[in-house]
């Protein structure tokens, strides 16, 4: 029990926060207000229920999902998916893909779901605001700027490493075929899958003509 | 087993306060008194008696009530109004939740944290006797009583009480203290209450006496299957308990059908 208690508290205690640091996000959650949203996550034990009112609550779920999807009203919506799928749902182009091939199940009123997903896309986090409450303005813009130039420097960095890496295997140490090369490559092996494809098909056309005569 | 005079003590005109026998009719205020004494550091105290896991305890609780929008939720005993807070919020505008104390000054230190917290609207402030609930028969769809139980006088009135006031179909949870299902964990347990705790009860809330009656009063409440017991004789169906925290305090659940 602890434990799961523990984890709710968490996620709870984690989505309230984040939703503190946008002050717009209100409005967003206010149409939420009184919705639920189930998340069963494989391989995670239990469900969590998300209730939506002046904040998110996160309760866990005990009951089985045929169980949760009986219990639910227009104003509930029971999603069923992997961790590792979370990721893509993001992209809410990817969704009918994700129903089709099975790795998403979407029970329930479906505006729930899309208005959550809107609530957490949405969010706009003002970092430098948030450090500036804490320190001054000064210390705040000096250190964004900071990490942003480092990251933009990290970037580029990793870029010009992977070029010069690429061309060290390729072109000096010859460790690597060339691209171009890979590719002639590649276009021999779909000429010969052809070629065989057509022996193979003669060879059926005349098996076929021995055991008729 | 434990303590029958608190199980089924009708017939005598003692009972238990700690591990003091006095008369029944002194036990409500003598608890009335530890109470209006700690009242104030309650929250305080909870947190730091049990390492903040008591919020662990409490949210399971709400997680296996399985309130629904608009279900009638009534928190007995629910002092500083943890448990009515996200019942409040759970129940949305179209349900109401009752909280009930015998304690005055618990009810009132519960009404002004939940009011400056915003929840209002859906909630009722009432002084009550889980003996003697004041509410109509068939009322509420679920019931909760955390850490309440074992100060009432006479427990199954209490729960014949709670039994009456519930829908059918309605559910009761108790969350109480109970007894540690590890011997080791028991010494531990027993250290901890009668040595640390009435010296934390001294030097936080200037009160080693209330804290000596909380842990005597855990020893001297039902263990966990006397009290599934009890909850049969009430009349409640499918009843159950959990133990949480090796047995140091347990959930038990009973169905009205």
């Amino acid at each position: 029990m602890p434990s799961s208690a523990l984890f709710s508290a968490a996620i709870e205690q984690a989505i309230n926060r984040l939703l503190s640091l946008d002050s717009d996000s209100k409005v967003r959650q206010s149409r939420l207000n009184g919705m639920r949203l189930y998340l069963f996550i494989d391989p995670l034990p239990n469900a969590i229920c998300l209730v939506f009112s002046t904040q998110v609550d996160v309760l866990t779920e005990y009951d089985d999902h045929d169980d949760v999807v009986a219990k639910l009203d227009d104003k509930s919506c029971c999603i069923q998916t992997r961790l590792s799928t979370l990721p893509s749902l993001k992209d809410t182009n990817q969704l009918t893909r994700l129903i089709q091939q099975g790795e998403l199940t979407v029970d329930g009123a479906l505006s729930v779901a899309q208005q959550v997903s809107g609530l957490f896309q949405h969010l706009d986090i003002d970092i430098e605001e948030i450090i500036a409450t804490n320190t001054n303005d000064v210390f705040a813009h000096s250190l964004v700027s900071a990490a942003k130039t480092v990251s933009e420097k990290v970037r580029k960095g990793s870029q010009v490493a992977s070029r010069v890496l690429g061309n060290a295997l390729v072109e000096e140490k010859q460790l690597a075929a060339h691209r171009l090369a890979v590719m002639h490559f590649s276009d021999n092996v779909n000429a010969l899958r052809d070629d065989v494809a057509r022996l193979e098909s003669r060879l059926n056309k005349l098996e076929s003509f021995r055991t008729k005569s | 087993m434990s303590d029958p005079q608190s199980t089924h003590s009708n017939d005598t005109s003692t009972t238990h306060f700690g591990f003091k026998q006095v008369e029944k009719n002194q036990k409500a205020s003598l608890v009335a008194e530890v109470f209006d004494s700690v009242a104030a550091k309650y929250d305080v105290m909870n947190d730091l008696m049990s390492m903040g896991v008591h919020r662990l305890w409490k949210r399971y609780t709400i997680d296996c009530a399985g309130v629904r929008p608009g279900n009638q939720v009534l928190d007995i005993a629910g002092g500083t109004g943890d448990l009515t807070a996200k019942f409040s919020r759970l129940v949305g505008p179209t349900g109401k939740v009752t909280l009930a104390d015998i304690n005055l000054s618990m009810l009132k230190v519960g009404r002004d944290k939940l009011r400056d917290r915003g929840l209002v609207g859906n909630i009722d402030y009432v002084q009550a006797d889980a003996e003697a609930l004041p509410f109509p028969d068939n009322t509420f769809d679920v019931v909760t009583m955390a850490f309440g139980l074992r100060n009432v006088t006479e427990k199954q009135n209490a729960l014949d009480s709670i039994y009456r006031v519930l829908k059918p179909g309605g559910r009761l949870l108790v969350l109480e203290f109970s007894k540690p299902t590890s011997e080791q964990l028991s010494k531990l347990y027993d250290m901890y209450s009668f040595h640390i705790l009435p010296k934390m009860g001294q030097l936080v809330a200037n009160d080693a006496e209330s804290y000596q009656y909380l842990a005597e009063s855990i020893r001297m409440h039902p263990d966990q299957d006397t009290l599934k017991g009890m909850f049969e004789q009430a009349g409640f169906d499918q009843c159950d308990y959990q133990n949480l925290t090796g047995g140091i305090v347990a959930l038990h659940r009973g169905y009205k059908f």
